[in-house]
This record gives C-alpha cells, sequence and structure tokens, in this order.
C-alpha cells in the first residue's frame, strides 16, 4: 500500500525518480529470508548521496551477505517531504519502499557538519524518536553512524546509540553478527550497546559522562559499565585485500558526480595542516595499478557508465600513476570511457600525465594553492611553490587549456594582508604567463580565484586555532575584490555564517545537541543547500540554550585542555599534532611521508612503517 | 553499420524516468549489452540513438521505439536479448526491426486511460458533447489557447466499477503533439468531482492516414 501511494504522488513532485528506486545495480532481496536489515541513510538529497563513494562500498559489502539487506534512504527535497507530511508516508528505503523504522540498522554517513540537522528530520520523518533516550529498551531499530566526522560526533551524542570509527569495510559486518545473535536471544538495546562497545572502533556515547570546568571547557570523560577508555578508529591495513565492489546503483537522474569512481589510495602523504581529511584517513596505502586496472573496467563494463575516476585524496602521489594510466589508455580509447582524476597536484603533475587525460578530454584546471604568498603556504605546509603552479600553467596553456581555477583559504592562522594581496598578484601572474605562452589557445584566459572561509577542524594541527570572525573575512575579500583586475580574473568570494556553524559543530561538546534539536524544531533540515539555511535560527538557538559560539569557534584553544573527543583516537597522535602547529607557526615545513616519515603515528596499524 | 528500431516498453516505476534521463540510461544499457554502438566522430564522441516520439514523464508506453545503429552485423533476436539482459525494471524490448517510417511521418498516437471517480462515463460523454474543449498549451513561444475537441478521437469508453477506461487518439509528433494527461487535465477541471488518473498507456504509434509507425 506504501508503494501505491508513493507512486500516486511522484508526478507532482520535481525529478520523481529520485524517489522510486528500481535502478539498475540495486539489490532487492526476498524479506523472508532476509536476517538483518540495514537502511544506509545519506542525510542530503539523492542527487547529492548516490554520489558518495563510501555509500556504495559499503552497500554492496554487506549485501554480499546473503542473509542481511542494505538498501538506500536519502532526504527528499522539500517538495517530496511536504507531500509525504500531506500523505503521511514515512521515510522509507528505496529498494523495497518499505518504511524504514521497520529495519534494524539505521545508519546515517556524517560527512559534512550542515547535514547534522537533516539527520534529525529524517528520523522523525521516519517516525523513529529522534533522542536516543527515548528509544527505549527494544533492541531495533538501532540508530548508528559512520563517516569522517565521527572523529568529533559530540555534538550528536543525543541521537545516536553508536558511532562507527574509521572504515567501515569488516566493522559493520562484525556490529550486524552480535546483533543478529543477541536480538535472536531476546536482547535489550542497553545490553546490546554494552557488548557493542567491546567491538574496536565502536563508540557508544551513553556510556560515557562528560563533565565540564565552569568556563565550559571539558573536565573530564568518563566510561562507564566497562567501556573502553580510548575508542580507536579502524583501518583496513592492506587495500589490495579490502572489499570493493565491481557495481554500483546506475541512477536515472543526472547526480552531482555521475561517473564511477576507483579508489586508488587511502590517507594522504602531504600534511597539509588545515586538511582533515589528510590526517583522519592516514595511513598511507596504495592500491597495486592492476588492482586499480580491474576493478576499474569491471566497474565500466558493469554500469554501462562511460567516466571513471581514479579518485583519492590526491591520485597524482600514487607511485604507480603512470602505470595505472597506461593500463587503462587502451580501454578508455577503445570502450570511449573517459578517465577523470579529481585530485591533481600541482607539483607532480607532468606532462605525460596531462597529455593521457587530455587524450580523452579536455576540461578546465583547477589548482588549490590555498594561500597566496610562500610564507602562507608554508605555515599550512601546503608544499607548493609559484614556480610548479607557473611550470604546471604553461605546459596545461601550452596544450591548448584556457581556464584556470584557483582555490585559496581566508582567514588561515597567521595570515596578513600581505598573504590576501599575494593571492591577486598569483592569479595576475597566471594571466600574464597565458599571453606569454606560445602556441597558446585563441582568445583571452580565464582566471577564476574562489576563496572559501578556514574552518579549523580536529585531529589536525590546526585544532587548537581560532577561526577568523566574519567581519574581518569580509574585509579582507574586499581588499582582494580591488586588488584584482576584473577583465581577466574572476573572482568567487563566499562568505556566510555557514562557516561559523560548522566551526561551532566541527569542535563541538555534547551541550550542543540542545542547539542542533532547537534549530530542527525551528525548520532547520537540508542546510547544506543555502537556501535553506538560516542564520538567525542558529543565533536563537545558541541563545536559548545559553552558549557563545564564539567559545566553540574564535577562541584559541591551549594545548593542555581536554579536547571534546580527547576519548577517541584517529591514530595521528596528540603529541605530533602540537609538534606541528609549533612548527606551523614558526613558519616551518613538514617534508611528505615519502621524503621523510613525520612520526605521526598512524603506522601503528600496520605493525611497521608506512613505506 | 546497421540501424535498428528498437521497440520497447516502459511500464511501472520505468514511467518515473524523464526523456533526457531514458536517452543516458538506454546509452548506459546498450555499453552493458556489449552490442558494437556506432558512436559520432568528432572531439567529443557520442553514442548515436534516437528516440523518434517523446513520452511525457508519469505515461507508461507498450509502444516506445529507439533507433541505434551498429557497426557490425547482428540478429534481432541477439540484440533483443543482449538488452534484455541488461535493461532494468520496467524497460523491455519486445521487437527488433529495419527502421521504415521516417520520424517526421508520425502524426498521432493511441493511449488507454483509466480513470477512477464516481458515476464518470456519463461526465465523460457530456465532456466530449460541449462543442470546444479549451485547455492552455505551452509552446516554445509560451502559452496558447487551444481547443482540444477535434483533436480527440475518442475509440472508446466504458465504465468498470469506479473506472473509466478509455482508448484515445490524439496527434504526435513534430507537427504538433497533445499529452494524453492535458486531456485528463481538462476533463478533471469539467467534471469538477474528484478524478484520479490510475494510469495512462500509449498503445500504438500512427503515420497519416491511420497507418501504424514501423
Ligand atoms: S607514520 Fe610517518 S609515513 Fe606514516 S602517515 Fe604518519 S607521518 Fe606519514
Amino acid at each position: 500500500m506504501l508503494k501505491e501511494k508513493i507512486g500516486s504522488v511522484l508526478l507532482e513532485v520535481q525529478r520523481p525518480s529520485r524517489y522510486c528506486g528500481g535502478e539498475v545495480g540495486q539489490v532487492v532481496k526476498d524479506k523472508a529470508k532476509v536476517d538483518v536489515r540495514f537502511a544506509f541513510c545519506f542525510p542530503d538529497i539523492y542527487d547529492v548521496g548516490m554520489s558518495h563513494l563510501g555509500m556504495k562500498i559499503l552497500y554492496a559489502r554487506i549485501n554480499e551477505r546473503e542473509n542481511y539487506w542494505c538498501e538506500r534512504v536519502f532526504a527528499p527535497w522539500t517538495d517530496m517531504e511536504a507531500v509525504m507530511r500531506r500523505e503521511g508516508i514515512p521515510l522509507y528505503a528505496l529498494e523495497s519502499l518499505d518504511p524504514v523504522k521497520e529495519f534494524d540498522f539505521i545508519g546515517f554517513t556524517l560527512q559534512y557538519e550542515m547535514s547534522y540537522t537533516t539527520i534529525l528530520h529524517m528520523l522523525s520523518l521516519a517516525q523513529v524518536p529522534v533522542l536516543q533516550r527515548e528509544r527505549g529498551e527494544a533492541i531495533a531499530p538501532l540508530v548508528v553512524a559512520g563517516g569522517p566526522c565521527c572523529c568529533d560526533p559530540e555534538p550528536l551524542a543525543d541521537f545516536f546509540d553508536l558511532f562507527i570509527l574509521g572504515e567501515g569495510e569488516d566493522v559493520d559486518l562484525e556490529l550486524m553478527d552480535l546483533y543478529h545473535t543477541m536480538r535472536d536471544a531476546g536482547a535489550t538495546r542497553s545490553a546490546f550497546l554494552r557488548k557493542a562497545a567491546e567491538i574496536p572502533g565502536i563508540y557508544v556515547p551513553s556510556l560515557y559522562d562528560v563533565a565540564y570546568h565552569a568556563d565550559g571547557t571539558v573536565q573530564s570523560i568518563t566510561p562507564k559499565d566497562g567501556a573502553p577508555a580510548v575508542i580507536t578508529k579502524r583501518v583496513m591495513p592492506d587495500l589490495d585485500k579490502a572489499y570493493y565492489p565491481d557495481h554500483v546503483v546506475v541512477p536515472y537522474l543526472e547526480i552531482v558526480h555521475d561517473r564511477v569512481s576507483v579508489e586508488v589510495l587511502r590517507g594522504c602523504i602531504r600534511g597539509c595542516r588545515f586538511c582533515q581529511a589528510g590526517f583522519i584517513y592516514r595511513p598511507f596505502r596504495e592500491k597495486s595499478p592492476e588492482v586499480v586496472c580491474r576493478q576499474g573496467k569491471a566497474l565500466c563494463d558493469n554500469t554501462g557508465y562511460d567516466e571513471l575516476s581514479l579518485s583519492s585524496l590526491s591520485t597524482s602521489d600514487h607511485s604507480g600513476i603512470e602505470e595505472i594510466l597506461d593500463g587503462l589508455l587502451a580501454y578508455s580509447e577503445q570502450g570511449h570511457v573517459h578517465l577523470s582524476l579529481p585530485s591533481l597536484r600541482v607539483d607532480n603533475f607532468s606532462e605525460s600525465v596531462l597529455k593521457k587525460i587530455s587524450a580523452v578530454r579536455k576540461s578546465g584546471l583547477t589548482f588549490a594553492p590555498e594561500a597566496g604568498t610562500q610564507r602562507l603556504r608554508d605555515v599550512i605546509n601546503k608544499n607548493v611553490t609559484e614556480e610548479e603552479i607557473m611550470r604546471t600553467c604553461s605546459i596545461a596553456f601550452a596544450a591548448g587549456y584556457t581556464q584556470v581555477k584557483l582555490y585559496f583559504m581566508l582567514g588561515l592562522p597567521t595570515e596578513t594582508d600581505e598573504d590576501v594581496l599575494g593571492i591577486a598578484a598569483l592569479a595576475q601572474k597566471v594571466v600574464d604567463l597565458f599571453y606569454a605562452t606560445p602556441g597558446r589557445a585563441k582568445g583571452r584566459p580565464q582566471v577564476t580565484i574562489s576563496t572559501a572561509t578556514f574552518v579549523p577542524k580536529p585531529f589536525t594541527p590546526f585544532a587548537f586555532e581560532p577561526q577568523v570572525e566574519k567581519a574581518e573575512i569580509l574585509r579582507r575579500q574586499q581588499l582582494l575584490k580591488k586588488a584584482v583586475d576584473p577583465k581577466y580574473i574572476k573572482t568567487s568570494l563566499h562568505v556566510s555564517d555557514v562557516s561559523l556553524v560548522e566551526a561551532v559543530l566541527a569542535r563541538g561538546d555534547r551541550r550542543l545537541g540542545a542547539v542542533l534539536y532547537e534549530v530542527w524544531k525551528n525548520g532547520g533540515w537540508l542546510e547544506s543547500w543555502e537556501e535553506q539555511f538560516r542564520a538567525e535560527r542558529w543565533y536563537d538557538a545558541f541563545a536559548k540554550a545559553g552558549l557563545d559560539p564564539a567559545f566553540y569557534a574564535n577562541r584559541i584553544r591551549p594545548y593542555e585542555e581536554t579536547e571534546p573527543w580527547a576519548h577517541l583516537n584517529y591514530m595521528v597522535s596528540r603529541s605530533f599534532l602540537i609538534r606541528e602547529n609549533r612548527k606551523a607557526h614558526a613558519g616551518e615545513t613538514t617534508p611528505s611521508c615519502r621524503q621523510q616519515c613525520a612520526g605521526c603515528g598512524a603506522n601503528q596499524c600496520l605493525g611497521g612503517s608506512c613505506f | 553499420m546497421t540501424d535498428h528500431r528498437i521497440v520497447f516498453e516502459k511500464t511501472g516505476r520505468a514511467r518515473f524516468i524523464s526523456h533526457l534521463d531514458l536517452n543516458r540510461c538506454m546509452v548506459r544499457a546498450i555499453r552493458r549489452s556489449g552490442l558494437p554502438a556506432w558512436y559520432t566522430e568528432g572531439f567529443h564522441p557520442h553514442m548515436y540513438l534516437m528516440f523518434p516520439l517523446a513520452l511525457s514523464l508519469g505515461t507508461e508506453s507498450l509502444c516506445e521505439v529507439m533507433d541505434i545503429r551498429l557497426t557490425e552485423e547482428r540478429s534481432p533476436s541477439e540484440i533483443l536479448s543482449r538488452l534484455n539482459a541488461v535493461l532494468p525494471e520496467g524497460l523491455h524490448a519486445v521487437e527488433v526491426r529495419t527502421p521504415q517510417d521516417r520520424t517526421q511521418d508520425i502524426e498521432a498516437a493511441e493511449y488507454r486511460v483509466t480513470l477512477t471517480g464516481e458515476a464518470l462515463l456519463p461526465l465523460w460523454e457530456q465532456f466530449l458533447a460541449q462543442p470546444e474543449i479549451l485547455a492552455e498549451k505551452r509552446t516554445k513561444k509560451g502559452v496558447q489557447t487551444i481547443d482540444l475537441r477535434p483533436l480527440i478521437e475518442a475509440e472508446e469508453a466504458q465504465a468498470e466499477g469506479d473506472h473509466l477506461i478509455l482508448a484515445l487518439r490524439l496527434p504526435a509528433g513534430n507537427a504538433g503533439n497533445i499529452n494524453v494527461s492535458m486531456v485528463t487535465d481538462a476533463f478533471s477541471e469539467f467534471a469538477e468531482t474528484p478524478i484520479y488518473v490510475e494510469k495512462l498507456l500509449r498503445t500504438k504509434i500512427f503515420c497519416g492516414n491511420g497507418r501504424l509507425f514501423s
């Protein structure tokens, strides 16, 4: 009946194929033969969530088990949400079209802070109690989460039964196995949670008491009922042996990243000090070129996609990147498959790599120097020099490229006006270089500067840093804007209160649960979409909870302070992060892991050195 | 190089695939099928694929048509079985032909319409008995008011319980296309009682003088 009801309303909404399932590659099982059902929820709309690689891996991984069934759930866009409420349609999963509340696990992926209120809204649409303490002793449904934001999930502690730290390929199944046994033995929710906390990587927030100092900082985090004092993230030590799907769901509509991806490496050797992904996904592990090629071809053959992305944080850092490209080139030409490398770096971007990609597609180049002067690039350890940027641009211009996009951050630690003006100067040099390049394409170069506001994140050397306040960011933007020649350089200068909210939530504590709840109650959800975000809603909620956003965002956090995530271990040691923070202030760089190990501690899970 | 006209059904959940998305979906299906599709030459080669008549979102069909071009000879039965092995739920190839008619030969299409509501048959008869049925049609030039009455050829109208089942023939193709939902919308408005459109199904495509498009 739910099925018919859904079918009967879909013509009222935009892009109905977001909501009907039935795509090629979806996994449908016989409910009667399934023991445990997992609703994999992405707290954003289909178009965004379907682009997410982690979901594809875990979906296929769980479904490999005959008696477990993983289905997909996305947030409805506002038009569909209104129809669902009008018709009393609860949040449902796309494969079976069954209500999410009937599942054993409701699992969210935490990719960005601005999706948090969407999680509350999806739970409420699912007709599941939003607050963990109101879910009672029945074991199901369990509301769980994984993903990068689990490295400080404290603002969400009130809403989740447990968090899964690190890479989920193995631990998800361990958790489901434990659930299967305990449910069949009649266990309660709290008994299950106590037992689940024994699985490495599983963090059950209700088993920890947090006490605060009078000034609002954390005094202590105390485990209860035998829960471990420290929870360490899970890591798949060997990517060649880690599970990787050879098929994914093929959407009908064009999604944000409409291509298949093969992951070529995990972690990052660079150590850019602002970049959370570069630290929390350590250690650096490569997939061997033949495995990359085999997996990539299988994905294209099985899905019919004509674009294959070689994805990672920094694909050109793969020691066998040329071998991978050579291995895929003939296949890509014959099969009309475009190869894309989403994360090219300027310093090791060689002419031959460029040729191999442009053989199949010419598109604009994007670089992320992040800072306008060498001094500031040294501070953030973005080991990219101006010569390298110029060299790469000149190769690209000579090869016929005209578009260059440059990404920067404003508000980085120690940034001065000189650094801001350096952004304009760098962009102008790129323009001048275009005109000086023999064999360049006709017409004008299109150079774009995009800036984002720096958000300090946990488990980075800048976790101790204050975020620069909005008024000051605005002043720096105006300074930059006046310094560029708009004839040749476009600026896309973004500023909003979103960065502040992100900074608060990223390093937040449990008291922020009340703020999230209040914002959601007042209609805040899908706030990763600018038109859905209302700054006042957040400011009102902070005031109501008696919390000052500046306390979280704009304050220097001393090295001695207990951080809200002090009980979580992401393998990079605190002493390493402090060392890196000191080096940043001294303007000293740290070489890449390939050149020299900086002793971050992440190799502990490999039982040896990374390289 | 050989051209093939594939007749396929688009039913069930597949009615929610828009025309634009259908193209992408078929390109991927043909790639999965391993059929030797021909690609255009040039800087951005793309698979040659042609849909002579679009179907609007939400309408099902038993007679959709798609033309493909292969670089090597393949038998109709092989094309059918390869495609059906890889098509998503709701899309099903039923026949492979050599194209006879051209896109511009298409003039009409027939639909089977299932409506639910109270005592609809007499209302439908009154609806058709009107001297004119004015409706708004969106065109490239903007919204236009047209008279639907001369364009509707009602082949059949039958009441079954609280269902009304219609067979309608409407103009289709480049010369002027009338979506079947325009007729059901106009009828709903006329009837002033809740009418629920249970199903819209395209059953046939015609050339001029009532010959089936082939
Ligand atoms: S242990 Fe050394 S080589 Fe490995 S990730 Fe950390 S710093 Fe890099």
